[in-house]
């Protein structure tokens, strides 16, 4: 391509901005807006896998053995676990130790526990981790499975929780995705459209002397992808300091909360927010002058 | 340069046919009037050279390119060897004659210098080398049209293809018109001239064709215009 040409190419992108002003300035708003929510999205989808898969990876079986099982029978079940696939570590947990447990996590309620006098309800156990987390499934089904265990338990409910949280985002999200990439789609391409009828006798003599198509699409493409491009920027910078505020808050009141750091991660959105408004921008440009092209 | 057989051409939207195996081979450097009554085919005829519409039928070369069976992608090459000026001039208000007449090199992606030296000469030839700063606006109709031509011919065509276009313009200016043509012809190049105008085509002693409800009724080598104004 020429330089003359691409100087063209800018300068009546930059006309046809200018020209339908209003309409440039609804579509990149409605661009923005679109990728601001995709964005809120995304990072929430992000974060909640985040940490569905972080609690996923700590994943502790506690085997809670029966109450009256025999030390020898004890050992051997602890043997037995410790010889099964995929099992990391093995660890004894015996009644005093439970009941210690459990008063320093009573904290000040500990005064409940001190009803109980000398007696200790609770049952010996091992807390068995696993070498990855979708074994934890298999190693508590087999394992409840053997003679003097009572019951394996695992986290399941809670993480369960969050993966179904997050698919349900996901669906939702990919839903929303389609129904705002849409409404950005036909504002775009109205945009474009009206560029395209304000220069349509331009158009018709770039035919008649033997344009390409190529050379007639550009302009109006560039335009798609400047507007989308510019609505991109304008959403990544909203969301950046919308994380930005949303993290020093969740900092400040559940410092645990395990929420991805700002950076490098927030510089990915930023370049996915402006990809997909440059491709969406592309695509309505496209959408609107397939018609009128054939000739 | 023009090969057509059995051409026909029947609108798809309403049934009308338009050209009915037309028959027609026209040489290089030859000046070509296409006359006929209104509706006769005469526009349909030169859109098909142009391939603005595809024949329903037949065999049409113009200038090398096999028309009927040229896929999307090679139409441009075919309009680069052609130019077209129309009755109503189709400039654009907003940029200057000398901007117009660029224009139709620019958007070929023509090299700068040769686009200043191209323009400068047409301009010339139709003699608007003064006025290269005027909008279409600030010029009469028969300059407009100069302009029109300058910019048909600036990519140095090998056919010039008019749908009548002298068509809102009284005689004097008209025969100005012809007249450029008539240089323009002497200078190798084609033209194929769709008119109603008789006074013009009895004049001029041309190769006439006659078309009437997309027929060829008539084609003679010096010939008139033989209708009826
Ligand atoms: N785009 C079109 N769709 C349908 N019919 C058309 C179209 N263009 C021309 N016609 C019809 O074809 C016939 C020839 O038209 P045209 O070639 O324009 O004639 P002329 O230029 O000699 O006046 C007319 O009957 C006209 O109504
Ligand atoms: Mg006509």
């Amino acid at each position: 391509m020429r330089f003359d040409t691409i100087e063209y190419f800018v300068q009546e992108v930059f006309r046809s901005l200018k020209r339908n002003n209003w309409m440039t300035f609804a579509s990149i708003g409605t661009v923005a807006v679109s990728l601001f929510v995709l964005g809120v999205f995304l990072i929430l989808v992000l974060n909640v896998n985040r940490m569905a898969s972080m609690l996923e990876s700590q994943v502790q079986i506690s085997v809670y053995l029966q109450e009256d099982i025999k030390q020898v029978d004890r050992v051997g079940i602890g043997q037995d676990i410790e010889k099964m696939q995929g099992i990391e570590s093995v660890k004894y947990v015996s009644r005093d130790e439970a009941k210690k447990r459990l008063a320093e996590r009573l904290g000040d309620q500990k005064y409940l526990l001190d009803a109980l006098g000398d007696k200790n309800p609770l049952p010996e156990s091992y807390e068995v981790t696993v070498k990855s987390p979708d074994m934890v499934e298999t190693a508590a089904a087999a394992i409840s499975k053997m003679d003097g265990v009572e019951e394996a338990k695992y986290g399941q409910d809670v993480v369960q929780h969050l993966f179904d949280i997050t698919r349900l985002m996901r669906i939702f999200g990919l839903a929303l995705m389609v129904l705002l990439a849409g409404a950005t789609l036909f504002i775009i391409s109205n945009t474009i459209r009206l560029t395209v009828f304000a220069r349509r006798r331009e158009i018709a003599i770039m035919k008649y002397v033997g344009a390409t198509d190529w050379f007639i699409r550009w302009p109006f493409m560039l335009e798609g992808i400047v507007m989308g491009f510019i609505g991109g920027i304008i959403a990544a910078v909203a969301l950046r300091s919308f994380y930005a505020a949303m993290a020093a808050k969740i900092y400040d009141t559940l410092a645990f909360f395990p929420l991805m750091p700002q950076y490098p991660f927030m510089n990915y959105i930023t370049v996915a927010l402006l990809l997909a408004g440059m491709v969406i921008g592309a695509i309505g440009s496209t959408i609107s002058l397939k018609r009128f092209l054939e000739v | 340069m023009i090969h057509m057989r059995n051409i026909s051409k029947i609108y798809d939207d309403n049934g009308t046919i338009a050209l009915d195996h037309v028959n027609i081979d026209i040489e290089k450097g030859e000046f070509v009037f296409l006359v006929g009554p209104s509706g006769a085919g005469k526009s349909t005829f030169i859109k098909m050279l142009l391939r603005e519409e595809l024949p329903s039928s037949g065999e049409l070369i113009v200038n090398g390119h096999d028309v009927v069976h040229m896929v999307r992608h090679d139409v441009p090459y075919l309009r680069r060897g052609l130019g077209v000026v129309f009755q109503d001039y189709r400039l654009l208000p907003d940029k200057t004659v000398y901007e117009n007449v660029a224009f139709a090199m620019q958007v070929i992606e023509a090299p700068r210098r040769l686009i200043q030296r191209s323009v400068n000469s047409v301009l010339d030839v139709v003699g608007l080398r003064e006025k290269y700063r005027c909008f279409p606006s600030q010029l009469s109709g028969g300059e407009q049209q100069r302009v029109a031509i300058a910019r048909a011919i600036v990519n140095s065509p090998a056919l010039v293809i008019a749908d009548e276009p002298t068509g809102n313009l009284d005689p004097d200016t008209s025969w100005d018109i012809m007249d450029i043509f008539q240089r323009i012809n002497k200078s190798g190049t084609t033209i194929i001239m769709a008119t109603h105008d008789k006074t013009i085509v009895d004049r001029m002693k041309k190769r006439v064709i006659a078309i009437e409800d997309g027929h060829v009724v008539r084609d003679e080598a010096k010939g008139v215009y033989g209708y009826a104004v």
